[in-house]
């Protein structure tokens, strides 16, 4: 992989050359939001925050809205459907590497059986300028996980180094973006050492880790459907959701359909939906596969630690503890309930 | 024939049927499906044949009661837009006193001339087709409540609680900024309007179906607050519930 260097200041005109050329319809970036951090459009490069330690909402949103319009139809005699799927080609700038992980996993889920259009459309139309996390949130495991250091996944990857960053070239339209709008030079051994100990020194930040090899989880789960640990750690969860919504690598979402008061015409959308929530798993004739909060605490940690690497081979849960974070009764994090799992066994 | 339609006001602020006028572009499209007979708030005109009657406001006296049991027997169907008479809501806030002392503060030397009762939701006297708690009405939910009913479809509501809505809008938590929040034990569909907008939720919606209403007093406790405190915060809108005693 081909690395340069940009200095700091070339860095901030890198992204105001592309804001200012309109290098792609929508330029955003991680920016101070409401005490915290969360993607959102750039208008100068004096916004963007590249040292930030999580987002409030995974970049996932740009690929995946919240809630987006997949048709539109008419009723009455002659009764007709009309897809809507639409993307602007984006430029996402501050991505970490485990959302650059969860990314991948996002990309797998939503291609391997039925490719969805909605999805594909909005991200092939995607650039992604990662950088890596150098002071990680209190909760989070990368290391654990292989998911604190990607080396592709990117268009480009930064890493302050000081004065300056070391940016790794990931692709044919990253490389294009540095010649057109930035001032870079190739980087020498010595900053390619300091990204190294740069690396090397926020893996020692982190707080939380695994007590087992990322690759004994799925036994251990396996192993682990009747263990008490579940009953007993979600006996205080308020299926509230929270560690559901803002995490990268939950995928789920639920249709609806809104009709006009003209009755005569209406859209359906879907919108994020997720495992905790009390009524995900009640079908029409209304059982319910999951009728209480162990069994959802139960489903939620058999997803991010089992399901989804054995159908994908991607990691479920990149461990970027934003569930952690977000969980007021203090139970979410996937790394806490595998080590107690791991103790109980 | 479009069915009808009418409003009625018991103990509130009208806040609702206001809401509902709100409309503008919405009422146009919806006059062309219902005929409104009933409405104080909007016309003179009265009448007692209806399909549908829209309550606001809690009871709160003995006349509201025979009132109310009128209305139930009339209606096919009854619903109850806003906290007042889907919850008994703020209303509910005096039934922590004695009613003597109620009237009291609230006419003085008058106060003889008066009745009252504890409030209570409409559900507390008949039975409710369906509740569209929200402090004021929430005018979408009341135009999807309407649509659902015309197409002889089930009327959905969220199940789920407040922090949903809140995390899709990615506004950071109230607790994270040293307040406390109704909204993991509060019903979502209002998109966390409060929370977006800088305040904290007071749970005006009601609680879901399954509320860990433990697990929220122990949060509550753990950010600073005293049983005393965690009351008072659950009375200002689910005063008539189990939780506020
Ligand atoms: S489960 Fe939690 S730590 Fe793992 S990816 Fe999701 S939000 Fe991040
Ligand atoms: S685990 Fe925590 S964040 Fe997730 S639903 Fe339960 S209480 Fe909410
Ligand atoms: S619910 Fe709120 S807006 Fe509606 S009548 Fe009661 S106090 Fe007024
Ligand atoms: S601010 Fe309130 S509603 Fe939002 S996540 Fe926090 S507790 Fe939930
Ligand atoms: S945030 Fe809470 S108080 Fe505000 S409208 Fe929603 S339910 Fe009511």
């Amino acid at each position: 992989m081909q690395n340069k260097i940009i200095s700091k200041q070339d860095l901030v005109s890198f992204v105001n050359n592309l804001i200012k050329e309109k290098a792609a319809e929508e330029i955003v970036g991680v920016k101070a939001s409401d005490g915290k951090y969360a993607f959102g459009e750039l208008a100068n490069a004096s916004e963007l925050c590249l040292d930030y330690d999580v987002t409030l909402l995974p970049p996932k949103k740009y690929f995946l809205p919240q809630k987006e319009t997949v048709l539109k139809f008419k009723l009455g005699a002659k009764p007709s459907v009309e897809p809507v799927a639409d993307a602007k080609s984006i430029i996402i700038i501050g991505v970490h590497p485990y959302d650059i992980k969860a990314i991948e996993l996002c990309d797998a889920v939503y291609t391997s059986t039925n490719p969805d259009p909605n999805y594909l459309l909005k991200r092939n139309k995607a650039t992604i300028i990662g950088v890596d996390c150098l002071n990680p949130n209190p909760k989070a495991f990368c290391p654990s996980l292989g998911t604190a250091i990607v080396e592709s996944g990117f268009d480009l990857m930064l890493t302050d180094i000081g004065d300056s960053y070391v940016v790794a070239v990931g692709t044919g339209n990253g490389d294009k973006l540095l010649n057109k709008y930035a001032k870079t030079k190739a980087a020498t051994d010595s900053e390619l050492a300091q990204r190294d100990n740069q690396r090397r020194q926020a893996l020692g930040k982190y707080k939380v880790s695994l007590n087992m090899p990322s690759s004994e989880v799925p036994g251990l789960l396996e192993a682990s459907w009747d263990s008490p640990v579940f009953k007993e750690k979600s006996e205080t969860c308020l299926s509230c959701g929270s560690c559901v919504m803002v995490c990268p690598t939950c995928v789920c979402f639920d249709v609806q359909d809104d009709i006009a008061l003209t009755l005569d015409k209406g859209e359906r959308y879907r919108q994020w939906d997720a495992c905790m929530l009390v009524d995900f798993a009640k079908v029409a004739t209304g059982e319910n596969f999951r009728d209480d909060k162990e069994k959802r605490f139960r489903h939620r940690m058999y997803r991010k630690g089992m399901y989804l690497i054995t159908r994908y081979e991607k990691p479920g849960c990149v461990g970027c503890g934003r569930c952690a974070l977000a969980c007021l009764a203090q139970i979410a994090s996937p790394a806490e309930t595998f080590n107690l799992l791991k103790e109980a066994s | 024939m479009k069915p009808k339609i009418a409003f009625f006001d018991f103990t509130g602020c009208e806040g609702c049927q206001l809401e509902v006028l709100n409309f503008e572009t919405e009422l146009v499209d919806l006059l062309n499906l219902v005929d409104i007979v009933n409405f104080r708030e909007a016309m003179t005109e009265r009448s007692d044949d209806y399909d549908i009657a829209f309550i606001d406001g809690a009871i709160s006296t003995e006349s509201d009661i025979a009132r109310i049991k009128a209305i139930r027997d009339q209606a096919k169907i009854l619903v109850t837009i806003g906290s007042c008479s889907s919850l008994g809501g703020v209303n509910c806030l005096k039934n922590f006193y004695p009613m003597k002392e109620v009237l009291k503060i609230v006419y003085g030397k008058d106060a003889k001339y008066y009745n009252t009762i504890p409030a209570r939701p409409v559900s507390a006297v008949v039975p409710v087709d369906y509740s569209l708690p929200q402090c004021p009405v929430n005018r979408f939910e009341f135009i999807n409540l309407t649509k659902a009913l015309l197409l002889g479809k089930k009327p959905e509501r969220p199940n789920y609680p407040v922090c949903v809505e809140c995390k899709l809008a990615e506004n950071g938590c109230v607790f994270d900024k040293g307040g406390t929040c109704l909204g993991p034990v509060t019903r979502a569909g209002c998109g966390a309007i409060c929370i977006t907008n800088g305040r904290h939720c007071w749970g005006c919606r009601g609680l879901v179906d399954e509320p860990n209403i433990n697990s929220e007093k122990e949060i509550l406790k753990e950010h600073g607050l005293t049983v005393e405190d965690m009351l008072k915060k659950f009375r200002i809108y689910d005063g008539w519930l189990e939780v506020s005693k």
